[in-house]
C-alpha cells in the first residue's frame, strides 16, 4: 500500500518533474522566438501570400525620423516617409509595395546599389505602371536621351515628382491646376539655377515669381513637360515663333497688359519671319542664322520693350541687336524693322503711303486696261458679225 | 473695214508675193526673249515670296527648293534684266546718235488723242479707227510702263539687296517701303502683262513679228498705216552716208565703253557689296550655361539629419546616430537580435546573447567589432563609428 501509495507519488512527482521539464524546455525554445522577427506583431504586419503589406505596417517603422541606410558611396539614403506630407500626396492611396515591389517581408532585401543616384535609376521606371502616357512621353525627352547616353545626372520622373510628397496639379480634366504652376520654374531650377536666376529677372519669370501671376509661362509652356525637346535643335529654332505666338496672339491674355496681337503677323510680314516660317514648313531642320524672337527679346532673360535698361523701344538696345547680325549697320538701320507694328500714319508713315498709293493705282490702272480691253473685244465681236474680214 | 459686207471672207485675195516689212532685228528678238524668260521668272518667283503666308505661293516655293534656292533664281533673273537694260541703253543710244534714227517710242500728244479715239470707236462713238506709225499708243504705254517698272524695280531691289547701304544714306524706313513698294509695282507688272500684253498680241490677233521679225503689208497696213506710207515714201529711214556713220562712231563707242564699264560696276555693287548677314555666326541658343545644380545630385527623397555636435553623451549626440542608423532593425518593437537601441538603457542592455558596449573599452564592445569588420545593413560611416567610439571609451555616458 505503502510502495504503492510512494509510487503514485513518485508517479506525481515524474509527472510534475516532466511537466515542469516540458514548459521549462519548451519556454527555452520560446523566449528566443518571441525576440526574432517572426515574433507576434510583426506577424500581423506581414501579409498572406500575394498580398501587399498594409501601408500602415510600413510606416510603423518608415515614420521614424531620421532612419537612414549609409550606402557604399558614403552618400546618406534616408529612409523616413512623412506621413503627413504623404497622406496629402497623390499617392496616399497607393500601398508602398506597389512601387517598392521587392520589399514585403521583413527582413527587407539588401540593397544593392553603390549610389544614391542609382537607387533613383533603379527606381523610377516603376512609374510606367501607372503613368504609362507620361513615362512614354519622357522617353523622346532630351532628359531620357541624356540618360540613355550615359549622363547618370539627367533628370528622371522622380527628380521632378518626388513619389511621396507630390500632390495633386491636375483637375478632373486633366488641366494644370493654377498654383501648380508658381512651382514649377523652382522644381526645374533643382538642375538649372542659372536658367532660373536668368528667368527670375525677366518680365515672365518677374511677374510668377514676385506677383503670383499664373498668365505668364512657366518653363512647360515653352519647352513641353514630359517630352521636352532639345532646345538646341534647328528644328526648335525654326519652331520657336509660335511658341511664343501660342500666348502672344491671344487676346484674352494680351489685353490685359495692353500688347499688341500682331507681333506673329508683323514678324511673319518682314524679311526674317517669311524665311523663318518657309523654313519651318519646307525644310524643318534647315541651319538659319535668321533672328527669331528670342534672338532680340532673349532667351530665358526677356525683358520689357520698355525696360529703361535693356528694353528694345530704346533705338541703341535694338541697334546692338541688329548688330550682333550686321555689324556694320548704323543707327538709322534699325528703321528698316517696323518694330511690330502695322504700317499707319504714324507708324512707318512711308510704307504706308505706299502701300496705300498702289491700292489704288494697281486697280486704276489695271481696271482702265481691262475697260479697255472689254471694249475692244465687244467692238472685234461686232465687226466680225458683220462680216469684216480683218479684225 | 470700211468695205461693206458684200465682201465675203475669202482666202488669199491674190497670188503675188506677200511682201513682208523688217520690224524687229534679230538682236531685239533675242534681248526679248531674254527679257520674256527673266521677267516670267521673276514674277513666278517673285510673287510667291509677296504671299508667302498662303498655301500655293508655300507650294511653289518647295518647288523651286526653298526659300533660299528661289530667292537666288529671283536674283539670277533680275542680274539677267539689268544685262538687258545697260544692252537696251547703249543699243538705243547708238540709234540716237549715231543712225539718228526717228525716236518712234517717244510719246506724244498723238498717242493721247489715238487712245482715245480707238476708246470711243470701240464704243461705236466714231467710225474711224485711229491711224498710227510705227508704234501704236498700245505699244507705247506697254514700253513705258516696263522702263517705269525695270526702274522702281531696281531702286527698290538695290535696297532690299543692300539694306545697311541704303541705310547709310537714307532713313531705315525706305527698306520695307522699297518692300512694299517692289511687291506693287510686280503685281502691276505682272497683272498688266496678262490684261495688256497677252490681249494686245496673242489673243486679239497673234502678232509674231517679235519671232519672226517681220510684217506683211496687210498687217503693216492695219497696225502701222503711217509707217507704211512713210516707208513707201521713203520718209522712214535716212541713212547716213558712210564716213558721217564713221565719225559718229568714233566718238559713241569710247563713250558708250565707259557707260558700260560705269553700268557694270554698278552691278557689281548691287550684287557684293552687302555680306554682313550672311556671313555672321549663328547665335547661341542659352546666355547661361544650361546644368546647374543647385544640389550636387539631386535626390528625390529628404535628406537624413546629421550627426548633431556637441558633447559626446548619448542624449547630446550619440543618441541620434543610433536612431538614424540602427533603430530601423534594432529597435523594442523588432529587436533584431534581441538588441534594441530605441533607448539608452536598451542599448546598455545589449542582445540576447549579452551586452554589445562595454562602457571605457570600445575594442571590446561587440558593437565596435561588427561596425568595424563593415558590410552590416546598418553601417556607420568612418566619422560615426569614430565618434561611438570616442563615447564608449568615454563611459558610454547618457547625459
Amino acid at each position: 500500500m505503502l510502495k504503492l501509495i510512494s509510487s503514485h507519488r513518485l508517479t506525481f512527482v515524474i509527472l510534475v518533474l516532466g511537466f515542469g521539464l516540458v514548459v521549462f524546455a519548451l519556454g527555452g525554445l520560446v523566449r528566443p522566438v518571441a525576440a526574432s522577427p517572426a515574433s507576434a506583431p510583426i506577424q500581423n504586419i506581414v501579409p498572406a501570400q500575394g498580398e501587399l503589406p498594409d501601408n500602415a505596417a510600413c510606416l510603423f517603422c518608415h515614420e521614424k525620423p531620421g532612419m537612414s541606410r549609409t550606402l557604399p558611396s558614403g552618400e546618406t539614403l534616408s529612409l523616413t516617409i512623412d506621413s503627413s506630407h504623404f497622406a496629402d500626396s497623390a499617392h496616399k492611396d497607393i500601398a508602398c509595395s506597389e512601387c517598392h515591389t521587392n520589399i514585403v517581408t521583413f527582413p527587407h532585401p539588401d540593397l544593392q546599389v553603390q549610389t544614391l543616384r542609382e537607387f533613383s535609376l533603379q527606381m523610377y521606371t516603376v512609374c510606367q505602371k501607372c503613368h504609362e502616357e507620361q513615362y512614354n512621353k519622357t522617353l523622346d525627352s532630351v532628359h531620357m536621351r541624356a540618360v540613355a547616353a550615359g549622363d547618370t545626372n539627367a533628370a528622371v520622373c522622380t527628380d521632378c515628382h518626388n513619389p511621396h510628397t507630390q500632390p495633386v496639379i491636375t483637375d478632373q480634366n486633366g488641366a494644370l491646376l493654377p498654383e501648380a504652376r508658381l512651382s514649377i520654374p523652382e522644381i526645374c531650377a533643382r538642375c538649372h539655377s542659372a536658367i532660373y536666376d536668368a528667368y527670375k529677372q525677366s518680365v515672365h519669370g518677374a511677374a510668377l515669381t514676385q506677383e503670383g501671376n499664373t498668365d505668364v509661362p512657366t518653363c512647360i509652356d515653352c519647352h513641353g513637360v514630359h517630352n521636352i525637346v532639345d532646345p538646341t535643335t534647328n528644328a526648335f529654332r525654326l519652331q520657336s515663333p509660335q511658341i511664343c505666338a501660342k500666348c502672344h496672339t491671344n487676346p484674352a491674355i494680351m489685353d490685359k497688359y495692353g500688347i499688341s496681337t500682331q507681333v506673329l503677323n508683323s514678324y511673319v510680314a518682314d524679311f526674317h519671319g517669311t524665311t523663318v516660317t518657309l523654313f519651318e514648313k519646307i525644310t524643318p531642320d534647315q541651319v538659319t542664322n535668321k533672328p527669331v524672337c528670342f534672338d532680340c527679346h532673349g532667351v530665358h532673360d526677356i525683358k520689357r520693350v520698355d525696360d529703361p535698361v535693356y528694353g528694345l523701344q530704346m533705338k541703341q538696345n535694338l541697334l546692338k541687336a541688329c548688330q550682333r547680325c550686321h555689324p556694320d549697320a548704323n543707327t538709322s538701320f534699325p528703321d528698316a524693322w517696323m518694330s511690330h507694328y502695322i504700317p499707319s500714319p504714324t507708324h512707318s508713315a512711308i510704307v504706308y503711303y505706299v502701300n496705300l498709293f498702289y491700292k489704288f493705282f494697281i486697280p486704276a490702272v489695271i481696271g482702265s486696261m481691262v475697260i479697255f480691253v472689254l471694249s475692244d473685244i465687244v467692238r472685234r465681236l461686232i465687226e466680225r458679225l458683220k462680216g469684216a474680214k480683218h479684225v | 473695214m470700211s468695205e461693206k459686207k458684200t465682201v465675203k471672207k475669202q482666202t488669199e485675195p491674190t497670188r503675188q508675193p506677200v511682201r513682208r516689212f523688217e520690224r524687229f532685228h534679230w538682236t531685239l528678238r533675242l534681248a526679248h526673249a531674254l527679257l520674256l524668260t527673266s521677267f516670267s521668272l521673276l514674277g513666278i518667283t517673285g510673287l510667291p515670296q509677296k504671299f508667302a503666308s498662303t498655301g500655293w505661293a508655300q507650294a511653289m516655293i518647295q518647288f523651286f527648293g526653298g526659300i533660299e534656292t528661289t530667292r537666288l533664281i529671283h536674283h539670277i533673273c533680275a542680274i539677267v534684266l539689268m544685262f538687258l537694260a545697260i544692252y537696251h541703253i547703249l543699243d538705243t543710244g547708238y540709234k540716237i546718235f549715231v543712225r539718228r534714227t526717228r525716236m518712234s517710242m517717244l510719246p506724244g500728244i498723238k498717242d493721247v488723242k489715238d487712245a482715245f479715239q480707238a476708246f470711243i470707236y470701240n464704243l461705236g462713238f466714231t467710225k474711224k479707227r485711229p491711224q498710227m506709225g510705227r508704234y501704236t499708243f498700245e505699244e507705247k504705254a506697254e514700253y513705258w510702263a516696263l522702263i517705269w517698272g525695270t526702274v522702281i524695280m531696281g531702286i527698290t531691289g538695290f535696297m532690299m539687296w543692300n539694306p545697311i547701304t541704303t541705310a547709310r544714306f537714307l532713313p531705315g524706313e525706305i527698306i520695307p517701303a522699297s518692300k512694299a513698294a517692289h511687291g506693287g509695282e510686280a503685281l502691276l507688272a505682272v497683272m498688266a502683262i496678262v490684261v495688256w500684253h497677252m490681249y494686245g498680241v496673242h489673243l486679239k490677233r497673234f502678232n509674231k513679228a517679235m519671232f519672226t521679225g517681220k510684217q506683211t503689208e496687210e498687217e503693216m497696213l492695219h497696225e502701222h498705216p503711217l509707217e507704211l506710207a512713210d516707208i513707201k515714201a521713203g520718209l522712214a529711214e535716212r541713212p547716213a552716208d558712210p564716213k558721217t556713220l564713221r565719225r559718229r562712231q568714233i566718238i559713241y563707242y569710247p563713250v558708250a565703253g565707259v557707260l558700260a564699264i560705269a553700268m557694270l560696276f554698278g552691278v557689281y555693287g548691287f550684287i557684293g557689296s552687302e555680306k554682313t548677314a550672311i556671313t555672321t555666326v549663328l547665335p547661341i541658343s542659352s546666355p547661361v550655361p544650361i546644368y546647374v545644380p543647385q544640389t550636387p545630385t539631386p535626390i528625390p527623397t529628404i535628406i537624413a539629419a546629421a550627426v548633431p555636435p556637441g558633447s559626446l553623451t548619448w542624449d547630446a549626440s550619440i543618441g541620434a546616430v543610433f536612431q538614424s542608423k540602427c533603430v530601423m532593425c534594432h529597435n523594442a518593437t523588432l529587436a533584431t537580435n534581441g538588441l534594441s537601441f530605441a533607448s539608452y538603457a536598451d542599448a546598455l542592455r545589449g542582445a540576447s546573447d549579452g551586452p554589445v558596449i562595454v562602457p571605457g573599452d570600445a575594442n571590446s564592445s561587440k558593437l565596435v567589432q561588427v561596425q568595424s569588420a563593415g558590410g552590416h545593413s546598418g553601417q556607420l560611416s568612418p566619422e560615426e563609428l569614430a565618434v561611438v567610439k570616442n563615447w564608449i571609451n568615454a563611459g558610454a555616458l547618457e547625459k
